[in-house]
């Protein structure tokens, strides 16, 4: 309760909230108010947004409905997100967890490892295995999930630096706790949340990623998502702006949402904050 | 009949071809020297050298720079280059090539017969794509003195098919830089020394390339331009704006995007046209992977044609540039166009009939059967036709899956692996059948060689009628044999001609000359020049 309380007073969380609310809610109707196939030829293409009243944000440059394709869009843009950042967020934290945990040569071993997906942009480590595996849906989100994880192995690793050599941590052990049962019953618990605040960030970029994959044309193009849409409508950018910008204002509200949740988590759960 | 040929070359030659080109607009100027034309290229092959690449984008670049034996003149009949006159013997095995005399090298070597001898047999036949295909049947080339070049073929050669494919495949590099080297690693194929009216000047990687007038050209004042530069843009956005700022005057083959191509039409500052691209006609395509059940039977593959709308993509996705093709010889071939209707009017009632006829009823939840769509990338418009695709199979109960590749994924896929069930892209059309088109329908191709059948489809028939129109002598049975081919593989359709197209260039109205051949991108621009 005291938790609910200190998140809905920060206006700007309220904000997240709301906007993610919508955003879901968009990827609930879409079914409902648009049940024809969002990626079939819905009429002439390039017709203005509010020019015909069937399309009211216009057709795109393939003649299909952008509001049909904004709509069932936020269902592959949420679901992209959400799997690939608890793929993330798991290999992360199992990583990060077993190295900080026993330390030494485990932990030279498993850091290494991170630091070498870290030292790849990963942008351009996602550019190959798209390129290797093919760009399906499924391998777009694991792939966006395997270039994501180390910010939250580093994040878990340094918490449970700091939380392996304390008190309760010893009297576990005291009364003849085994490993596992102490790092993901006991330890874990105490190093998540700054690793839940992190994951909206890893939400927003995996959000991200895979538009720029879209804008690429290496995303999946048999399912309707927002960037397919952006790199689509790239072409006709000159003259028919708004099927590139009407899905960028959805990304941006996502994103934006996803963020402000993610800010409004960290200050209310921050116990340093608490009294500000 | 030599005669006339003769005095009309000598003609055209001593004219000028800027006197010989009455009727365009700006013809009353007289032509003005000088200047700096600059080109738009929107990739870039790493290579300048067109006796062992046949491209567009080859061309583009070293048709200034390096001369053929022929060129195709205004209206679109060969006329000398390099060589002054042909002759062919009656049983159509030796050619006979007359060479110009009194031509350098740019670094000042004389031209002769031996270049032409060793570009013919170490390049043309071995090394160059299509070439390999057109020569294989060249035994040898005979130099009896430095001005006479003779083919001896030992199957016969039509004399109208060699001088057509030689515009493109038949550019000359010289012999004293080539021989004993390894010709695929020549340092020539990137800083190349030809004959033509421009030398070569640099070739910064990704940058651009730059070619200077050359003083020494064998026509007389020829050319008017100082220097050319080629520029690689390859973003289309940034391309289309330095055409609007002024900064390139000529953006050729489709360089820009097909919304901006449409916009820039209205714009009085430039011309949007597919004048002078006449002979680079090309086609979407909807190639089918006979191995898979449903595609090896005829009834499929014709019921998938009679369910794509043509006139409806052509419209509304491509700005009404192009139209439905009657197969794969476009209209624009006169020599060989054997007329016709497109052979697959938009049906759906007739797709969904034959369907059912073939035993593919729906099913649960409406569905046939799905298959898998590679979509290989030439142009913006080949996603676009594949989303067509997509859309429109879905209404008669087949699903498309879109396999999304990068170019060079996707012709290994398709070419190599043969991994598809249908596949889309450009077929483009050279001048003649037997260039680049009939190698898409004849068996026995390796596997793996792009543009070629790789359908697992085979007819002893189509084979036949292909081999004999190649040795036709005769230009009308010729163009007979090759009408009676285009109905047998619209019939069987192994690979449907979606649409027929041209290529729209876009140029700034300062340059003047411009497009006064059919294959003007890819000709030498000795006359063309710029009004201030």
């Amino acid at each position: 309760m005291d938790f609910l309380r200190r998140y809905l007073a920060s206006p700007p969380a309220v904000i997240g909230l709301v906007l993610l609310a919508l955003v879901l809610a968009m990827a609930a109707s879409a079914d409902l108010l648009f049940p024809r196939d969002p990626l079939g030829l819905a009429g002439r293409p390039l017709q203005w947004p509010l020019a015909n009243p069937r399309f009211w944000l216009g057709t795109d440059n393939m003649g299909r409905d952008i509001a049909a394709q904004v709509f069932h869009g936020a269902r592959i843009s949420l679901l992209i997100a959400l799997v690939s950042t608890a793929l993330a967020i798991v290999i992360g934290v199992v990583v990060g967890a077993v190295a900080g945990f026993y330390g030494g040569i485990v932990d030279d071993v498993l850091m290494r490892v991170t630091e070498a997906f870290q030292i790849l942009p990963n942008f351009l480590l996602l550019l190959v295995l798209v390129a290797v595996f093919g760009s399906t849906l499924t391998t777009v989100t694991i792939a966006i999930g395997i270039v994501s994880w180390p910010a939250s192995a580093r994040l878990t690793r340094a918490e449970f630096l700091s939380l392996r050599n304390r008190d309760f941590v010893a009297a576990c052990r005291g009364l003849g706790m085994g490993d596992a049962r102490l790092i993901f019953a006991e330890i874990l618990p105490n190093a998540l949340p700054p690793v839940i605040v992190y994951a909206g960030v890893i939400m927003a970029v995996a959000i991200l990623l895979e538009s720029a994959l879209a804008f690429l044309s290496l995303s999946d193009p048999n399912v309707p998502s927002w960037g397919n849409l952006i790199g689509a409508g790239r072409s006709v950018l000159r003259t028919q702006w708004y099927v590139s910008a009407i899905p960028g204002v959805a990304i941006l509200v996502t994103v934006l949402a996803v963020s402000l949740v993610g800010q409004g988590l960290n200050d209310a759960l921050n116990p340093r904050l608490r009294r500000r | 009949m030599n005669l006339s040929r003769r005095d009309l070359l000598r003609g055209a030659s001593a004219l000028g071809l800027a006197a010989a080109m009455p009727g365009i607009a700006g013809a009353a100027d007289a032509p003005k020297p000088g200047g700096v034309l600059t080109v738009h290229l929107p990739t870039e092959q790493r290579i300048l050298n067109p006796a062992l690449r046949a491209s567009t984008g080859v061309y583009v670049i070293t048709s200034k720079i390096i001369e053929a034996l022929v060129d195709l003149g205004p209206d679109g009949r060969p006329v000398g280059v390099l060589a002054s006159e042909w002759e062919a013997t009656p049983d159509g095995r030796n050619v006979t090539f007359k060479l110009r005399e009194g031509v350098k090298w740019h670094d000042g070597k004389p031209f002769t017969a031996a270049d032409v001898q060793f570009t013919a047999m170490e390049l043309w036949k071995k090394q160059l794509n299509y070439g390999t295909q057109l020569q294989q049947h060249l035994e040898a080339v005979d130099t009896p003195d430095p001005q006479t070049a003779i083919f001896r073929y030992a199957r016969p050669m039509p004399l109208n098919l060699l001088l057509r494919a030689l515009c493109d495949l038949g550019y000359i590099v010289p012999r004293h830089l080539y021989e004993g080297t390894n010709v695929l690693e020549n340092p020539a194929n990137t800083a190349p020394i030809g004959t033509g009216p421009f030398r070569f000047v640099q070739y910064e990687r990704g940058q651009f390339v730059i070619a200077e007038k050359n003083p020494n050209y064998w026509r007389q004042n020829l050319p008017y331009l100082d220097r050319i530069v080629w520029r690689f843009i390859t973003d289309k956005s940034a391309a289309t704006a330095a055409v609007e700022t002024g900064q390139v005057q000529i953006s050729p083959y489709n360089g820009l995007s097909l919304a901006d191509l449409d916009r820039l039409k209205s714009d009085p500052r430039f011309d949007v046209s597919t004048r002078g691209t006449e002979a680079n006609a090309f086609n979407n395509t909807l190639e089918f992977n006979t191995r898979r059940k449903e595609l090896s039977d005829v009834r499929v593959r014709r019921a998938i044609a009679h369910a794509i709308d043509v006139d409806f993509f052509i419209e509304n996705f491509l700005y009404g540039q192009g139209k439905p093709a009657t197969g794969p010889i476009p209209s624009s071939s006169t020599a060989f166009y054997p007329g016709g209707e497109p052979p697959y009017r938009f049906d759906r009632k007739k797709a969904e009939a034959l369907l059912d006829e073939a035993g593919y009823k729906r099913g649960a939840g409406g569905q046939r059967f799905s298959l898998r769509l590679v979509p290989i990338n030439n142009g913006e418009d080949v996603p676009l036709l594949a989303t067509f695709i997509q859309q429109s199979l879905g209404q008669i109960g087949i699903k498309v899956e879109i396999v999304q590749l990068d170019i060079a994924g996707a012709l290994t896929t398709v070419y190599r692996d043969w991994n598809f069930d249908i596949a889309t892209g450009w077929h483009q059309y050279r001048g003649d059948p037997a260039v680049s088109t009939t190698v898409w329908y004849r068996s026995g191709s390796p596997k793996g060689a792009p543009w070629t059948n790789q359908w697992g489809w085979q007819s002893d028939a189509v084979d036949r009628l292909i081999d004999d129109a190649a040795a036709e002598l005769d230009p009308v049975r010729r163009k007979g044999l090759y009408a009676d081919w285009v109905r047998a593989v619209n019939d069987e359709l192994p690979v449907w001609m979606v649409t027929e197209r041209q290529f729209y260039d876009v140029t700034s109205k300062t340059v003047q000359n411009d497009h006064n051949i059919p294959r003007w991108g890819s000709s030498d621009w000795r006359d063309t020049w710029l009004k201030s």
